[in-house]
């Protein structure tokens, strides 16, 4: 039943959150058109998702990516360490806005957990893939996928 | 507190020789409104201090940011919000009380862009009015598609569509918004031309903001004069915040209605004078001619 | 003029505290609603709060009607600024006695949008 969630919707949000709080101008994701790569040092952050729908939306990149996401949001120079501290809460706050924004595709309201970061990806047992989204930042790949709970 | 004439000379100069707009006395008013942000983000009590600190700066880019205060040509909802104020609170009243219960008042958006002007006027004079009918135009085909579908992005919608009305007359589609029906309805959207003849009126209200700045001063005046035959004596015309008919036309009485400056239709028409228009100083309107709003109406 | 952040992550309440103080807005932050309510019985009540929905201990929807319900917080304007963007979330919300609503993400020229309309900015300061 999660025909509400459509990939082009998604990269919607993402584009939306790219172009409004990360950049500050518009044009700053592409879709990523090449097959994804092998992670090397990923990390993820996700949202569970309750209710009617039961789910969850991740958003998996490179540390060093994230890295660059969390100094963008803080406004910190582009050479500043960041402390697993502020990658946490930065990054985080990604996943959240991103399952925020995904939990009000669907149908009925919902709810929403904590976001949570770490580098190995979160278990989900029995749920399957509903839709994957790959985005190009400045040539660095981010993918977003949400899995739902049957 | 109003910022002196000097002040306000050199913001106007700065802004006419960066930006070609020109800013009358009588807009000291939106100098104060858009630059007092200014001031408080550098740390000063007022635009009067913060203008001085401009006037000594050799940053290009506060200078910029002044001008871009002051022009910003965004596509928002309810843009500058006091016009629309000034339409429920005192337009339709004044229309009213001249014994027009059960006629359709009748509005020009005369650049409508992506539509969200046709439908904030529509969201805030439905309640107002018997009925309501909107024609909102613009030169592209392109962005009077989109205006006709009425579906905006989450991050459209945050520009200046006050919650309530969100709710009450949008409904999410996807990951956006789509304009409701009953406000769909009441606008037609056409391609034109503001350089041929005007739509058939006559309107009792015509927008015409943030376009005749696109225009040499020749077209600017044949503009203004065709929306001046569009609409019926004693209607309005809305400008953009910075923009206004003096000097340009004297076919149009400048009227400061709440907060914000209209341009009634003088009726009768006087012939154009050969000799140069003086400043105009905004004149209240009559309390006798428009009813008063009720008290805490905010434009909710 | 004065605004309190309530959400429980830092780096958006850095976002939005930004935002604000471009607008010239001093700010204050807190971590979610009950230590908004104990912020608030210490000092002057600022001019705005802008509440997220989702926090620990008390969420952004409960500090509303709390502070709506509190004599001395009723001239405190009251933004709820979240990813909550149902409809129904946002008719609850203002039910609750929110005066507006923005949609994480968000701009700065939206804040000052919003702002505009709540009459916040500019400040009715003509002498």
């Amino acid at each position: 039943m999660t025909t509400m969630i459509a990939g082009d919707d998604v990269y919607a949000i993402a584009e939306d959150l790219f172009a409004a709080m990360v950049d500050g101008e518009p044009g700053t994701v592409r879709p990523w058109t090449l097959p994804l790569p092998d992670w090397t040092d990923p990390v993820h952050a996700w949202v569970d998702l309750h209710g009617d729908w039961s789910g969850r939306a991740v958003v998996t990149t490179e540390r060093a990516t994230a890295d660059d996401l969390a100094r963008a949001l803080l406004g910190l120079p582009a050479d500043e360490a960041v402390s697993e501290e502020d990658l946490q809460d930065a990054f985080g706050e990604v996943a959240n806005v991103v399952g925020g924004n995904v939990k009000s595709l669907l149908p009925r309201t919902g709810t929403m957990g904590l976001p949570q970061v770490a580098s190995v990806a979160p278990l989900l047992p029995g749920s399957a893939l509903v839709t994957q989204v790959l985005l190009d930042w400045g040539g660095r790949v981010l993918e977003l996928t949400v899995r739902d709970v049957p | 507190m109003t910022i002196t004439r000097g002040t306000f000379a050199f913001v106007a100069d700065l802004v006419r020789r960066r930006s070609a707009i020109v800013l009358e006395p009588g807009k000291e008013y939106l100098v104060e409104s858009r630059l007092l942000p200014l001031a408080r983000a550098a740390g000063l009590d007022g635009v009067e201090a913060f203008v001085a600190h401009v006037r000594r700066t050799t940053d290009d880019r506060v200078l910029e940011a002044v001008v871009e205060a002051l022009t910003t040509n965004e596509t928002s909802w309810f843009r500058d919000v006091a016009p629309f104020e000034a339409l429920r609170d005192h337009v339709v009243p004044g229309w009213r009380a001249t014994g027009r219960d059960g006629a359709r008042l009748r509005v020009w958006s005369a650049a409508c862009s992506t539509g969200q002007e046709p439908y904030s006027v529509v969201m805030a004079l439905a309640d107002a009015v018997p009925g309501l009918d909107v024609l909102a135009t613009d030169l592209s085909e392109q962005v009077l598609e989109r205006a006709r579908q009425g579906v905006y992005t989450q991050l459209e919608v945050n520009r200046g569509l006050p919650a309530p009305m969100l709710v009450r007359h949008m409904a999410r589609v996807g990951s956006g918004w789509r304009v409701g029906d009953e406000v769909r309805r009441a606008v037609t959207f056409r391609r034109h031309n503001l350089l041929d003849a005007p739509p058939a009126g006559p309107f009792d209200v015509v927008l015409l903001r943030n376009v005749l700045i696109y225009f040499d001063a020749d077209a600017r005046r044949a503009v203004l004069e065709r929306v001046r035959r569009a609409l019926r004596p004693g209607g309005w015309l809305v400008l953009g915040a910075a923009e206004t008919t003096v000097g340009l036309h004297d076919g149009f009485e400048p009227v400061v209605l709440g907060r914000a400056p209209l341009y009634r239709v003088a009726a009768p028409v006087r012939p154009v004078p050969s000799a140069p228009v003086a400043p105009h100083r905004a004149r209240a309107v009559p309390v006798s001619v428009v009813p008063t709003p009720a008290p805490g109406a905010g434009l909710r | 003029m004065r605004a309190l952040v309530i959400d429980d992550s830092r780096t958006m309440r850095r976002i939005v505290a930004r935002s604000l103080q471009g607008l010239g807005f001093e700010t204050l932050e807190a971590e979610h609603g009950q230590h908004a309510l104990d912020l608030l019985a210490e000092g002057p009540v600022p001019d705005l709060a802008c509440v997220d929905w989702n926090m620990p201990v008390m969420d952004g929807l409960t500090f509303v009607g709390r502070a709506r319900a509190e004599p001395a917080l009723r001239g405190m304007t009251l933004m709820m600024v979240t990813t909550e963007s149902e409809q129904s979330q946002i008719v609850r919300a203002l039910a609750a006695g929110a005066h507006e609503y923005l949609i994480k993400p968000f701009t700065t020229d939206a804040v000052r949008d919003k702002l505009e309309l709540l009459g916040l900015l500019p400040a009715e300061e003509h002498a």
